[in-house]
């Protein structure tokens, strides 16, 4: 496979100037008003805001081919979080639906650095509910993203003007009822353009630049196959091998926005989902010793901020969305 | 020369192979003329043993020779022994010859000066290599200034010292409990690995088993000390006198789906990087190379019961796993025979014959361990590099005997049995 390695504009190495730049300015300023409206549905609909753990023994595995940071935490190994899976399960104990704006940090393989949609470190809104489905969570995110950008877009317009970003191209989005496409058939489609994607993987970085390239407004992709995803994917009890899970993908060539699913969690299948995916469960002892007294069955998702803010303020690079970008293998505050 | 031993290994056949290098595929030029030689009751060389099936097996090179005379078309001349094209893709990485240097892991043997040694050699012989588990939890990766040399960063750095373009490289093992430590994200994120990346050149390998110690993890004898510092990681048993403590790892829990899935997120999240998968040999080898190969790998390497360089339990060599031949037959007997130009197999490898008999029986390479530390041992400098060279002579004559000029050209016709082979 060929990886997208197209360059884009790089951060300037002074963080002064890129903090005092109109662009940056516009693209903060939209992020924050995207981070708002989100808390203003999500608390419309009954969810609580949890504040997520930066550090703890284990975090995230599902990464792909990026590296956790350790940190000495008195003697004892402990990760930075990738992402809040697992303590978004966690939290079900709590409240039945919660979110989070939560940090992650992924050291990325160095090739990312070009591909202009790849921050080491990055935020997630981060929801969770318990008892739904797929079918509730995908239109719960219908919802959200179609509330996050009307109301971001009749905000702030000479934000949009500055940054030459059209709200026109949110047309088909507002619409909401966004179109849900099974990875085999993405698979079968990206074949029939010649793209040699693995039907057994993660739609590549340029197959699914491909699909966002030409779609007009975001669209699902549902049903990847097992061995592309984390333990916490529930595998599809009717179709063995496939997992009841979903990304959002952006049109114009913007790529994944979010990616989400119902979530394992029966103690016996996330042990035998864990070496399926490589992981020692040892490791997980906390989060499997509250697993087998019970959490709740739910559905849950995370939507990249800086992505979200790249996509909807137009920008050429999703760096261009973070105050304080860092890229792989790029030395910067 | 260093005090290493390998007891029941022809130990001394391979010091003299790298001393002397080639000249030790023929007997003492000395003796010419004055010494009959032919086949003892324990093999010509009374280093080897009937009871090992695979040295039972006879190279049987026919009269009539239809590939003898394409190359002889193909040449215009009549071709000899050094027209033998040696050269070999080995898992998805180009190899001047149909060997590799196995894990050798983070035994003591493997530790000090001769990981590195080994690693600049087999650089230099554009064979790749593979880095065993445990290197990076026990030797660390060598980023943040442990032991350079033993490092996993060390010996990637050794290795591509004298690498020539566009052969060789470099497998990196990863088994259970490496898994904590990202072996595999290390090595993909960090610029150390980013031209062999860059130019195909990095495998990863999962490791299922060992011949040396089937179903169960590696396992190193540390003092007391050391082994409370790796106390949270592994199992520790005091089983010894002199305070020193048994350190086992997990061997790991495999079934058909759990092997399927775990090259397959292999696959998906190193799309760049070639994919190795190790086994020990079970009773059910043939159907776990098949999944293997059939969720993608580009390697599955056999490691026979008379594999290995480590530390084993006494019952273990004698009493379990499938040797070699064993595995090698079990393989041929699958309806579509062994994986075409994927199999990889090790398991007292050190000479020409047992090499050249694997690649008849479907292997695509043959592995090197006990064979390469006693070389680097013998001459740290050059040890391996004269092993190699003799062991190439030597398939380059055992296959032009066949009448064949590579390796793939080989199979099952080429080996007779005396008492019948499947």
């Amino acid at each position: 496979m060929t990886v997208q390695t197209a360059q884009g504009p790089t951060p300037p190495a002074d963080p002064g100037r890129h903090l005092a730049s109109p662009t940056t300015r516009s693209a903060l300023r939209i992020q924050h008003h995207l981070l708002g409206a989100a808390r203003e549905f999500l608390r419309g609909e009954g969810f609580t805001e949890l504040l997520p753990p930066v550090i703890g023994p284990v975090t995230d595995p599902g990464a792909r081919g990026s590296k956790q940071v350790d940190i000495d935490f008195y003697g004892h190994r402990y990760k930075l979080m990738t992402s809040a899976i697992l303590y978004k399960q966690a939290s079900l104990l709590a409240f039945d639906k919660i979110f989070c704006v939560a940090p992650n940090v992924r050291l990325e393989p160095l090739e990312t650095a070009g591909t202009n949609r790849h921050l080491v470190e990055f935020h997630q809104l981060d929801v969770e509910v318990a008892g739904a489905s797929r079918e509730q969570i995908t239109a719960l995110v219908e919802q959200l993203v179609v509330h996050m950008v009307r109301s971001t877009a009749a905000a702030l317009p000479a934000e949009f003007e500055e940054l030459g970003r059209d709200t026109d191209a949110f047309h088909g989005l507002l619409q909401g009822a966004f179109e849900r496409v099974r990875h085999s058939d993405a698979v079968l489609d990206l074949r029939a353009a010649g793209h040699d994607q693995n039907p057994d993987a993660e739609l590549d970085w340029e197959g699914e630049a491909l699909l966002s390239a030409k779609a007009g407004r975001p669209f699902f992709v549902t049903d990847y196959p097992k061995g592309s995803r984390g333990f916490y994917d529930r595998e599809c009890p009717g179709e063995p091998g496939l997992l009841r899970n979903f990304d959002l993908i952006a049109p114009e060539g913007y790529g994944e926005l979010c990616s989400g699913s119902e979530r394992t969690n029966e103690y016996a299948d996330i042990i035998t989902r864990m070496r399926e995916t490589g992981e020692n469960p040892q490791k997980y002892r906390w989060y499997l010793d509250l697993v087998r007294e019970g959490i709740p069955a739910s559905a849950g998702f995370g939507i990249g901020v800086e992505r979200l803010t790249r996509y909807v303020a137009g920008l050429d690079a999703v760096w261009q969305a973070s105050a304080y970008p860092k890229l792989a293998g790029v030395v910067s505050p | 020369m260093s005090d290493l031993a390998a007891p029941g290994f022809p130990e001394e056949a391979v010091r003299l192979r790298a001393r002397t290098g080639a000249a030790a595929a023929f007997p003492p030029a000395g003796d010419y003329g004055q010494v009959l030689f032919g086949a003892g009751p324990d093999g010509p060389d009374g280093l080897t043993g009937p009871a090992d099936r695979l040295d039972a097996l006879r190279l049987a090179p026919p009269v009539f020779m239809e590939q003898r005379l394409a190359k002889l078309i193909e040449l215009g001349r009549e071709p000899t022994y050094q027209d033998v094209d040696l050269r070999t893709t080995i898992g998805g990485l180009r190899s001047t010859a149909p060997v590799y240097l196995s894990a050798l892991g983070s035994t003591r043997a493997a530790a000090g000066d001769l990981g590195p040694a080994l690693s600049r050699q087999a650089g230099a012989l554009g064979i790749p290599m593979v880095i065993g588990e445990n290197v990076v939890p026990v030797n660390g990766y060598g980023r943040l200034g442990e032991a350079a040399g033993r490092s996993l960063l060390g010996r990637l750095t050794a290795y591509t010292e004298r690498l020539a373009d566009g052969v060789g490289g470099v497998a990196v093992q990863q088994s259970t409990e490496d898994a904590d430590a990202e072996v595999w994200n290390l090595v993909h994120s960090d610029p150390a690995a980013r031209p062999l990346l860059d130019s195909g050149r990095l495998a990863f390998e999962l490791k299922v088993g060992q011949g040396a110690k089937p179903g169960l993890g590696g396992m190193t004898v540390l003092d007391e000390a050391a082994a409370a510092r790796v106390a949270d990681r592994y199992g520790l048993d005091p089983l010894f006198e002199g305070q020193r403590v048994l350190r086992s790892s997990s061997p790991g829990t495999f079934t058909e789906e759990i092997l399927r899935q775990q090259v397959r997120l292999m696959r998906n999240n190193f799309p760049r990087v070639r994919i190795w998968v190790k086994l020990h040999p079970g009773r059910d080898v043939a159907a776990a190379v098949r999944t293997a190969v059939e969720a993608g790998a580009d390697a599955v390497t056999v490691d026979g019961a008379e594999g290995g360089t480590g530390w084993a339990p006494a019952a273990f060599p004698r009493h379990v796993g499938l040797p070699l031949a064993e595995c090698l037959r079990r393989l041929g007997a699958l309806p579509s025979g062994p994986p075409p130009g994927r199999l990889l197999v090790s398991g007292r490898m050190w000479e020409g014959s047992r090499a050249v008999k694997s690649l008849a029986l479907g292997a695509t390479a043959v592995g090197l361990g006990r064979a390469a530390l006693l070389a680097v041992a013998e001459d740290p400098q050059d040890g391996l590099i004269r092993l190699v060279e003799c062991l190439r002579t030597e398939m380059r004559l055992l296959i032009s005997s066949l009448g064949k000029y590579a390796p793939d050209a080989l199979g099952p016709e080429d080996v007779c049995s005396p008492d019948g082979w499947s």
